[in-house]
């Protein structure tokens, strides 16, 4: 199991937002979880990679580690990377400088050499470099390397941030919501560079997202969360007849017709 | 051109040696007067210190209004140094250094929890203290201040006028911006910006965020003790706690916004701009402070970036042109 | 780019009007770091901007004009060693005026003496200043070295021996505490019945009052600033120390917002100065008047030092025959200034120097005159409580 959660807990006063959730992820799987605005999605991603605390008595395990409570460089040192929902995007950064600032942890060389500026430092960033601008054209953004971030699109961004977290070649990617505010052709073209690079890289994901199509599509699993519970897990075809799911989202049962409509999106 | 600029890229120390060079022979060409090599030693001064105050405010976000505090305790341990033991500038700089170094970890505390104004006022608090520490101490010399501090020996000169002493601050100021620039072009400067821009998702990228703000204190600690070093050691040698007031700190803070907050020349070129423009206008002392204002609010206003945001948009609207140009061929 | 050049042309258009401002030759030069920082200080600098065009419009001194070169220290050293180096080296001066603070003065005798720039002091009193040895260097106000015998000996035998000392972190209150301190250790082996130094610019001075109070002192000496001095004396009598507590304070005193500001808290403080208004030779009559006309305040000794200075400045510069070679003229300047005796203007005694760059030769007012108010606020008065010659020797 590369991610491995038990009895994970975290109450905001009296609310609980995540309970008691046991989670199981094995490598090379693309994982999709779902559930109605509230249902502790982002508080999940939060938790695991560290931005929050969780409860006492909870365990977080990463390929093989004990990440429960450990700060959240750390994790992403473990190879745990993550977007954000708000994209968090280093506005006031070039493009290329969002992503190698993306490489941080595999950077080879050490401080010291750093600061006395040796030749080989300037060799190793220059391979840095080239290697960022590969992955920036294999997401579509290479003429825009020296831009600063924020005089990219909205469509733009959302790829520079997906860059940037592949960028430190993570064990496991984790996406917040990646197709919020695209437009259908984009959600398309995200979806396919998400297959590519899961192919490319021998990525294992978890994307949170509400645009159903996605998750049905490119999921092999789905986890369901509702006011911080696990309600359901299966494949695609699976939760979509699962009652509980469908009683959580709409509030009752639909028809086949219905349900198309849902999910054509 | 596209050689030369390739060669410089590759080894950096060459740009910088050519710089020593062009630096040595100035004054011999173009100095009419020792005035211009005491302001020209002030200018490396104050270079040093807004390239240090750019590493924690510029590049990694944490707004320090402490700073001149950090500079006193570069000038103090120098002056201290030789008061009680006789030390030239060989042994006080690389001590203040240290020191100064130790006093920045004190800094970079705050930061952990707090932000912005707040963060100001605790970094405020801080330098102001050391200064009415060392005003208040008979062991600092209090309200005396420290004179005839000794200026530095090479190869049997002795570096005690103006003239001479520029070719202890060029060089020094020289290393620094070395220091600086290496620092900031690597993957450290970058995780710097990472934190200002954005410090969860800087730890998300497995970015350490306390220890880089812990580095970056210390970084400019270190950079502003040097340049008190060197500024006690200028002759005629005389450091007083009035020198290292809140003003002194808006002068440094003014250099960096000038420059462009977070752009690898910004306090250079604020430092060098600054530090003239404010001895061209000695004449006009009433209206001084008015123009130093006026200055930075019109920064502010109209060139947020300063003026090395401004450069870079110039350098890189042309290299998009160009491209673009290449294209359309 | 536009814009760039737009920014470079203003540059060079400052500059260029700051250099035709740098005037020929020929004239004789005279620049002055000072601390320009309050109203009084402006208004000192307007005094030497004012005189000088007077002696210009009078046809200069020996038909050469006075080029006046006024630069403004802001009481930091750093600034005022800048000035010194730009006026002895950029700006050529044949004389420089300056400064006010001690701490600025002193760094900048070193500078004066490697250019051979003659600098002639208007306020500084620290001792400290002209113990240098410089050759250059020339003090119009009374040292604290003398300021601190005729205050002990008045302070111990007309007063009392038991002293509590209130000073700020300033030099020149520090070191009228301090010297006067040791005198009184020296000369009657007293000790202090209570002392402290307050803070840097601190605002309620009550809790050392009322431990001064407590030490049940036969005199008190608040050493400060203009304001701290005024604050002092006014919460002396807040926290209840009686009218009977001499009240002692350092030539700050002398400046007109103390008696203006502290009011009735003035009155019966006993301070040493190098001039009173209350003086009532005729010359000074007319310099009071002058002043309150002109810039409409009352002078301290600081107004009076610096017109004695430049009343001094003229005639000695008139001797010196100008070569144009700028080393020989500024060391004939020093000379002719050297060559000053007896001089008498404003101040209470006669300022005299001589060739040694020695607190002997270069201390020129060796005549403090101790002063108590009578009256304070608007109107205030002052009585001379005495006045005392020293030899040049004494306190060394």
């Amino acid at each position: 199991m590369l991610l491995k959660t038990k009895k994970l807990m975290k109450a905001f006063g009296g609310l609980k937002a995540i309970n008691k959730v046991d989670f199981e992820l094995p490598k090379n799987e693309i994982r999709g979880i779902i559930g109605p605005n509230g249902s502790g999605k982002s508080t999940f991603f939060n938790l695991v990679s560290g931005v929050y605390d969780a409860d006492l008595g909870s365990y977080i395990e990463f390929d093989g580690h004990d990440i429960t409570n450990e700060p959240p460089h750390k994790v992403g040192e473990l190879g745990l990377a993550r977007t954000f929902q708000l994209l968090r995007l280093y506005q006031d950064m070039s493009v290329i400088n969002n992503v190698m600032s993306g490489y941080h942890t595999l950077v080879p060389y050490k401080f010291i050499d750093a600061v006395v500026g040796r030749k080989k430092i300037w060799d190793q960033e220059k391979v840095i470099k080239e290697e960022m601008m590969e992955l920036l054209s294999f997401v579509g953004l290479a003429d825009y390397a020296e831009m600063n971030a924020s005089e990219l699109s909205g469509g733009q961004r959302r790829l520079l941030v997906l860059a940037r977290a592949i960028a430190g070649k993570p064990k496991l990617l984790m996406l917040d919501e990646p197709a919020a505010g695209l437009s259908p052709v984009n959600v398309d073209n995200l979806m396919k560079i998400l297959m590519r690079l899961k192919e490319k890289y021998g990525l294992t994901l978890i994307i949170i997202e509400h645009i159903l199509k996605v998750v049905m599509d490119t999921c092999s699993k789905v986890t369901v969360l509702d006011h911080g519970e696990k309600i359901a897990e299966g494949t695609p075809s699976q939760i979509k007849d699962d009652n509980a799911v469908i009683e959580a989202y709409l509030g009752k049962k639909m028809d086949d017709e219905e349900m198309r409509k849902a999910l054509a999106v | 051109m596209e050689k030369f600029k390739e060669i410089i890229r590759q080894y950096p120390f060459l740009g910088f040696i050519i710089a020593f060079f062009i630096l040595m022979a100035i004054p011999s060409i173009f100095f009419t007067d020792l005035y211009q090599s005491h302001l020209s030693s002030l200018i490396f001064i104050n270079i040093i210190v807004a390239a240090g105050l750019n590493i924690v405010k510029g590049y990694c976000g944490q707004v320090t209004v402490g700073h001149v505090g950090l500079y006193a305790v570069g000038s103090y341990t120098a002056g201290c140094m030789f008061m009680y033991l006789g030390a030239s500038l060989w042994i006080t700089l690389p001590i203040a250094i240290l020191v100064t170094g130790l006093f920045g970890v004190a800094f970079a505390i705050p930061s952990f929890r707090l932000e912005g104004p707040y963060l100001a006022l605790a970094t405020l608090g801080g330098g102001e203290a050391i200064r009415l520490f060392i005003e208040n101490g008979e062991f600092f010399g209090s309200t005396y201040g420290i004179s005839s501090i000794s200026q530095p020996e090479l190869f049997g000169i002795t570096f005690d006028t103006p003239d001479k002493y520029y070719y202890i601050s060029m060089p020094i100021m020289l290393i620094a911006i070395y220091f600086s620039f290496s620092v900031l072009r690597s993957s450290i400067g970058r995780a710097f910006m990472a934190v200002r821009e954005d410090p969860i998702s800087a730890a998300a990228s497995g970015i350490n965020v306390k220890k880089h703000k812990m580095l970056a204190f210390i970084l400019s600690a270190m950079f502003a003790g040097a340049a008190g070093a060197v500024y006690a050691h200028l002759p005629p040698g005389y450091i007083h706690p009035n020198n290292y007031t809140v003003i002194e700190m808006v002068t440094f803070l003014a250099m960096v916004v000038f420059g462009g907050l977070g752009h690898i020349w910004g306090g250079i070129i604020g430092a060098v701009i600054i530090t003239i423009v404010y001895d061209l206008t000695r004449p006009l002392y009433e209206y001084q402070l008015f123009i130093f204002g006026l200055t930075i609010v019109l920064t502010i206003l109209f060139m947020p970036k300063g003026i090395g945001g401004f450069i870079d948009k110039y350098f890189i609207d042309r290299r998009f042109k160009k491209k673009q140009g290449v294209a359309s061929k | 780019m536009k814009k760039i050049k737009i920014i470079f042309s203003s540059l060079v258009f400052t500059a260029s009007l700051l250099m035709s401002t740098i005037a020929q030759a020929d004239n004789i030069k005279i620049g002055v770091s000072f601390r320009m920082l309050s109203d009084v200080g402006y208004k000192h600098g307007m005094l030497i901007e004012d005189t000088v065009k007077m002696w210009n419009s009078q046809g200069g001194i020996n038909g050469k004009k006075i080029d006046l070169t006024l630069y403004n220290d802001e009481c930091k050293s750093e600034k005022g060693v800048a000035n010194a180096t730009k006026l002895a080296y950029q700006d050529k001066v044949h004389v420089i005026i300056g400064s006010s603070c001690s701490s600025v003065t002193l760094p900048m005798v070193p500078v004066i003496t490697k250019a051979g720039v003659p600098q002639i002091i208007p306020h500084s009193t620290s001792s400290k200043i002209t113990m240098t040895g410089s050759e250059y260097i020339f003090r119009v106000p009374v040292s604290s070295r003398f300021y601190k015998i005729v205050q002990g000996k008045f302070t111990a035998e007309q007063q009392g021996k038991k002293i509590a000392y209130i000073y700020v972190p300033d030099q020149a209150s520090m070191v009228f505490a301090k010297e006067m301190m040791k005198y009184m250790k020296d000369e009657y082996g007293v000790d202090p019945v209570y002392q402290v130094q307050a803070g840097e610019k601190e605002t309620d001075f009550r809790s050392y009052l009322m431990k001064a109070k407590a030490a049940n002192p036969d005199v008190i000496v608040l050493s400060g600033l203009v304001d701290e001095t005024v604050r002092m004396l006014v919460q002396s009598y807040e926290v209840g120390i009686p009218k009977s507590v001499h009240r002692v304070a350092n030539s700050v005193a002398s400046k007109v917002e103390v008696p203006t500001n502290a009011g009735k808290a003035a009155v019966g403080v006993v301070y040493s100065a190098a001039f009173a208004a209350s003086d009532t030779r005729p010359i000074a009559k007319k310099f009071v008047k002058m002043v309150k006309s002109k810039y409409g305040v009352t002078p301290g000794h600081d107004f009076s030092q610096m017109q004695d200075l430049l009343d001094m400045l003229k005639p000695a510069l008139e001797q010196v025959n100008f070569t144009g070679n700028l080393a020989a003229d500024r060391n004939a300047v020093r000379d002719s200034i050297a060559g000053i005796r007896n001089f008498t203007g404003l101040a209470s005694g006669p300022i005299s120097f001589c060739a040694a760059g020695s607190p002997e030769c270069r201390d020129g007012n060796k005549t403090p005159v101790m002063i108590e108010y009578t009256r304070g606020g608007k109107n205030w008065k002052t009585a001379v409580a005495g006045t005392v010659t020293f030899k040049p020797t004494d306190g060394l």
